[in-house]
């Protein structure tokens, strides 16, 4: 294997990991603090997918403020079902839980083909048009931005869990949610920024990542599997281990893809996945 | 003096055989026939997600797998192997109870959330393989199939419409509805029960969890299996849309339905759901949001099912 071929693939799993981790960053927060799924996760990346490209395409917005509107609907999409799954959440009902948020997940779906249609569409990012090249080495520059805005979010999110109040009082929360109430902390008020803040991630990572492929409303699925496989390999909760466990998946799938068979890239994913619950069932990663 | 039957027990055996007359009733319109079929087929799938749900308390979303493992065994050993409807019947079960093994295998250690993910991967993974791999006839699937042709000596019977296929699929569903009374009434049926509402106290009580899961697990995925057996001789084609998480909602959405743990529960779940798909469809989306939302209210609104509403 020539030394450019080996980069290019390094690159594009880097690119590609840190997206996935940029998609998974939510999940981390919510299943760590609050020990909650949400398995519309991946039909709230499609729909956030299609919010900008619709804002884009069909009002006219730039694609900046199409991300930032996209968002803002995700994150109050998020916490109109952290109000409507109260009393679930509330006596830890996870079954139910996950069931409503599969549920939640159909009704998108359905509503994304009503509203949106059947036929692909492509966001037309700006950033796609920029081209740098190293060597023989080439990314654009949506690639190098989906690299810089996952390690400042990652990193923001761990200074915010790590030196703030409001970390700390999450950190209460997943230790012991009602010793944390009798301290003051308000759960409802945490697990309403927990949940927006989960939509709105996942809105800027469907922001930056769906302009490379055509975007369907039957898709989502994928992103569901990796987003699981990340936060289980990362360890549940821990920040640094999604980062690593996403990079490292995205870097195994370009060379998987590349070298043995793109059709069965998820299989040998989930293979992994598989020896990792075996050997290793808390993951790499502490929790949070 | 022989004892009277129970009044629940007289509702049950009237409902059975009503439903079982309908299709003769209707024997003229293909859509009630094949409305009542297919109810059959995909309720008996159900009873595979019931016994993981209602008794386990876990939500497995890789029934799929089994699904697919019924409707496999029928392709593979129809157009490839030249079996017969019980040899396909047993190849299936071999399959699902292979596939239910790894998987429970797999799954053994994993609760809850983790469970339903884990499961959920599988699913996704085998539509993968399914849909990429040649011998199982990639995204195409495998067309061709033969109605089901049974034969005793000199007697044969061709099931090559839905009404002659009727009896086959309601005897089968009669089989399942007499395998989930025996499995709720047996030890394994109180151990998943307990180990569901109590594991700690099930275990305190000798009940081996692992084992139980395990076991119930292996129960499920033959039940399930035998309704991707028949569905795949009703509709003579198999592929990789059994994968499609319609199945698994459909599923979900029958248990839940009425309520958990009622015999006839995911059978009236199927027939209602099914009901408003065929003689009330909103269209492919539209049905989508209806299913979700039936999902979604039932769970916020009414937890213990419909039937709740009529229960002090």
């Amino acid at each position: 294997m020539q030394l450019s071929y080996f980069l290019q693939l390094l690159l594009n799993g880097t690119v590609a990991g840190l997206g996935y981790a940029l998609i998974a960053i939510g999940w981390t927060i919510l299943l760590g603090m609050a020990r909650l799924v949400n398995f519309a996760h991946g039909t709230m990346y499609m729909l956030a997918a299609f919010v900008t490209w619709y804002l884009m395409r069909m009002q006219g917005f730039e694609y900046l403020p199409a991300i930032l509107v996209s968002c803002l609907v995700l994150a109050v999409l998020c916490i109109v079902m952290q109000h409507m799954m109260a009393r679930q959440i509330q006596t830890q009902d996870l079954t139910s839980i996950m069931i409503i948020t599969l549920g939640i997940s159909y009704i998108l779906t359905g509503a994304a083909g009503l509203f949106f249609g059947g036929t692909p569409q492509n966001i037309a990012s700006p950033l796609r048009a920029l081209r740098l090249t190293v060597g023989d080495v080439r990314l654009t520059g949506l690639d190098l931005t989906i690299i810089l805005v996952t390690l400042i979010i990652y990193a923001a999110v761990w200074l915010v869990l790590r030196r703030s109040r409001i970390g700390a009082a999450m950190r209460a929360l997943a230790e012991d949610g009602k010793l944390a109430q009798l301290y003051g902390i308000n759960p409802a008020l945490l697990l309403g920024g927990i949940f927006a803040f989960e939509g709105a991630s996942v809105a800027l990572a469907a922001g930056l990542i769906a302009p490379r492929a055509p975007i369907l409303t039957t898709m989502g699925f994928q992103e569901v599997i990796l987003t699981f496989v990340i936060v289980v390999i990362g360890g549940i909760g821990s920040v640094p281990g999604a980062l690593v466990a996403g990079l490292a998946i995205g870097i195994f799938i370009s060379f998987f893809s590349a070298l043995v068979s793109s059709a069965f890239a998820l299989s040998a994913v989930f293979a992994t996945l598989l020896v990792f619950l075996v050997a290793r069932p808390s993951g790499f990663g502490k929790g949070i | 003096m022989p004892k009277s039957l129970p009044l629940s027990h007289l509702f049950l055996a009237l409902a059975l055989i009503g439903f079982f007359l309908v299709p003769y009733a209707w024997s003229d319109s293909r859509v009630i026939v094949g409305y009542c079929v297919l109810t059959a087929i995909l309720a008996i799938m159900s009873y595979g997600v019931d016994m993981i749900t209602s008794d386990l308390g876990e939500v497995s979303l890789g029934q799929a797998l089994f699904l697919a493992a019924g409707t496999y065994g029928v392709g593979i050993g129809t157009t490839r192997l030249g079996l017969s409807p019980v040899a396909t019947l047993a190849l299936s079960i071999v399959v699902a109870l292979a596939l239910g093994a790894v998987l429970g295998f797999i799954t053994l250690r994993v609760r809850e959330f983790m469970f339903s993910l884990v499961t959920y991967c599988a699913a996704v993974v085998a539509h993968e393989v399914a849909y990429n791999l040649e011998f199982l006839g990639a995204s195409e699937g495998i067309l061709g199939i033969p109605s089901m042709e049974l034969t005793l000596g000199p007697f044969s019977y061709v099931a090559d419409t839905n009404l002659r296929l009727w009896p086959i699929v309601f005897l089968m569903l009669l089989l399942v509805l007499g395998l989930m009374a025996l499995f709720r009434r047996s030890t394994l049926g109180a151990e998943a029960l307990m180990s569901h509402l109590n594991p700690d106290l099930a275990e305190s009580l000798g009940v081996n969890l692992r084992r139980t899961r395990l076991k119930v697990f292996l129960l499920s995925a033959p039940v399930t299996a035998v309704g991707g057996w028949l569905y795949a001789y009703q509709r003579n084609y198999v592929g990789p849309d059994v994968f499609e998480p319609y199945f698994i909602m459909l599923f979900l959405s029958a248990v839940i339905l009425l309520g958990k743990r009622l015999l006839l529960g995911p059978l009236i779940g199927v027939a209602l759901i099914l009901f408003q798909e065929r003689f009330l469809s909103l269209g492919g989306d539209g049905n989508k949001v209806f299913l979700g939302a039936l999902l979604v209210v039932m769970l916020l609104a009414l937890p213990r099912g419909a039937l709740s509403l009529f229960r002090k």
